[in-house]
């Protein structure tokens, strides 16, 4: 258990070190002059501004004396300011970074709930319709655009229906974006369940419950589900990390006001600071949630702990 | 012991793999619907009533008629047209995306794998570092780098499997190196790329194919996921995702401008996994019907 614990923790260090380092040089693989470009927007700046701004940034230095500084800052919870606005990075993207949380956590109940009742359905009733229908729509939820889902959703219930509000930021207005998130990721999971179950129930303590006499669903219950969802605890990490990356796009589409909006403007402003600030707490978020999730599942698989 | 042979039934012959994807009932619509996007591709402008960026070529936000079978969007473009051009950018952008994560991961894992000791153990972590970043945000990253353009969310997107395609390369690999066949082609004398190349490349093939006919669906999703936001193909590209980003605007007034395109990548994503699916159990029998 120690083990398994100090490798996640180890990688999830390294992550955030590489990532580091990937936001140091990502100004310097831009082509051309990243400060020009820059301010290639803004209207009036001299080459005496360019030249303020570069030493502003450090590019006017070697790029391990830029890694340093950069570091430096860091550590005093400092990421440099905004290209537009002159605002200060971290507190920006930190005042946003709840909703994005909060939209993805929502989106992960939504998978979790639906899939592994979808999928504990269609093992219990392997065969049936019901099961060749869900399974079917398992298939069909792979394969739509969550930009797509996002749109539609809100054509039906936001516009035509007018049920719930398309856009901004607050709890009525969570619903749609976490259904479009978590929709797709329930298929996901649905099948994940399906076939982990049908593999418990094969196992023989499954087959000596049922011969027994014990009726299926309550061999299901008991006996097959929670060895059934170990390997959905295990994908839960990766998954909440998908629903970030997802979340850039949804928020975008429902005007929600996390951190992908606010990543999104900041690449077509060509604003670097923010862009890096980004993509480091989007990072350490990623790794934080993945390594709570780790330690969760040891909490529930018995297995785990032992080894 | 008597003379007595025993007889056994010679076993019924394995029908052919692409017997058997084409039985499977999810391989057989996974290869019609690719079928249908190939056709589309390779025939659409023969096929399309108007150009696809021919503005005008009827009323603006006209609805489905037999004139346009899916309506004209806001500049009066005939939207049957746009869809059926949108098929063969889409192919273009699966292939060079998936050819590029594919070709760049077996690459790196097969590096890894010749490279034992410490130095493919860190080729290796490193990969699993940029997975963990998920490939969204590596290609976001790409792309804030290299600007906005189609060619360039291709190579984002590609650029961002490519950790994908080498961890899974790489652990297919090492399950190889582990089987006999490798110990007696490495105690016959064959030296590591002669290892790597003829007995570990051919053998993880099959399961890579498997995973690159999926990553075509993943790519496209992605890319088209890139052109919504703006960050990919830019107007007046009749590209699928861009087109959803358009239809917006006259969500009300126009819905259908938002059902095709979307219904375009929808069944040409479903297409990639079903066949993914199909192909994965016909190559490994094991698997069949779960």
């Amino acid at each position: 258990m120690g083990r398994f614990i100090a490798r996640r923790l180890g990688l999830g260090l390294l992550t955030i070190f590489v990532t580091t380092i990937a936001v140091t040089l990502l100004i310097h693989i831009v082509p051309g002059d990243p400060v020009r470009i820059m301010y290639a927007q803004s209207q009036g700046t001299t080459d005496a501004d360019i030249a303020a701004i570069r030493h502003r940034l450090g590019l006017d230095r070697g790029v391990f004396v830029q890694y340093g500084l950069f570091v430096g800052r860091l550590a005093q919870g400092d990421l440099g300011r905004t290209v537009r606005g002159d605002q200060p990075v971290l507190p920006l993207i930190l005042d946003r970074l709840p909703n994005t949380l909060l939209l993805a956590a929502a989106a992960m109940v939504i998978a979790l709930v639906l899939g592994i009742g979808a999928g504990f359905v269609s093992a219990w009733r392997e065969g049936s319709l019901v099961d060749t229908g869900l399974m079917t729509t398992a298939i069909g939820g792979v394969a739509i655009p969550q930009f797509w889902l996002g749109l539609m959703l809100m054509l039906v219930f936001g516009v035509r229906l007018a049920w719930l509000p398309v856009g901004g930021t607050g709890l009525p207005n969570l619903v749609l974006p976490a259904l479009t998130l978590g929709l797709g990721n329930a298929a996901i999971v649905a099948r994940m369940c399906r076939a982990a179950m049908l593999d418990t129930m094969r196992q023989e303590f499954a087959r000596a419950a049922r011969a027994r006499g014990l009726p299926k669903f309550l061999v299901m219950t008991r006996h097959v589900l929670r060895p059934g969802l170990v390997p959905v605890a295990t994908m839960m990490g990766m998954q909440f990390a998908y629903m970030m990356g997802g979340a850039i796009v949804v928020e975008n589409i429902f005007s929600w006001n996390g951190i992908g909006r606010l990543a999104i403007s900041a690449i077509f402003e060509r604003d670097y600071p923010l862009i890096q600030g980004f993509i480091l707490v989007f990072a350490t978020s990623v790794v934080v949630v993945s390594l709570l999730i780790d330690l969760l599942q040891l909490a529930l698989d018995p297995r785990l702990r032992r080894q | 012991m008597s003379a007595a042979v025993e007889i056994v039934a010679a076993p019924p012959r394995e029908a052919p793999w692409i017997a058997r994807l084409l039985r499977a009932p999810g391989g057989a619509i996974g290869a019609a619907l690719i079928l249908l996007l190939l056709f589309s591709a390779l025939f659409g402008d023969a096929l399309v009533p108007y150009s696809p960026t021919r503005m005008a070529a009827g009323r603006p936000l006209l609805a489905p008629s037999l004139a346009h079978l899916f309506g004209t969007d806001e500049f009066g473009r005939d939207e049957f047209s746009r869809v059926l051009a949108g098929a063969r950018l889409t192919l273009m952008v699966g292939l060079v995306a998936v050819g590029l994560s594919f070709s760049a991961g077996l690459i790196v894992a097969m590096l890894a794998v010749l490279a034992r000791g410490w130095r493919g153990a860190a080729v290796m972590r490193l990969m699993d570092v940029l997975f963990s970043f998920t490939d969204t945000l590596i290609a976001l990253a790409c792309v804030a780098v290299l600007g906005a353009s189609l060619q360039n969310a291709v190579l984002a997107v590609g650029i961002a499997a490519i950790p994908f395609y080498a961890r899974t390369a790489h652990a297919a690999a090492l399950v190889e190196r582990g089987k006999p066949y490798c110990e007696a082609a490495a105690v016959a004398g064959a030296g590591p790329l002669r290892l790597a190349l003829r007995h570990l490349l051919p053998n993880i093939m099959p399961v890579m194919i498997v995973v690159a006919t999926m990553g075509v669906s993943t790519a496209i999703l992605a890319t088209a996921a890139l052109s919504f936001l703006g960050l990919g193909a830019q107007p007046p590209m009749p590209e699928w995702g861009l087109m959803l980003a358009g239809a917006r605007s006259y969500m009300e007034r126009a819905p259908w401008l938002m059902l095709f395109p979307g219904l375009a990548i929808a069944l040409t994503v479903l297409g990639f996994n079903l066949l993914g699916d199909a192909l994965r159990d016909a190559i490994d029998p094991g698997r069949r019907g779960r």
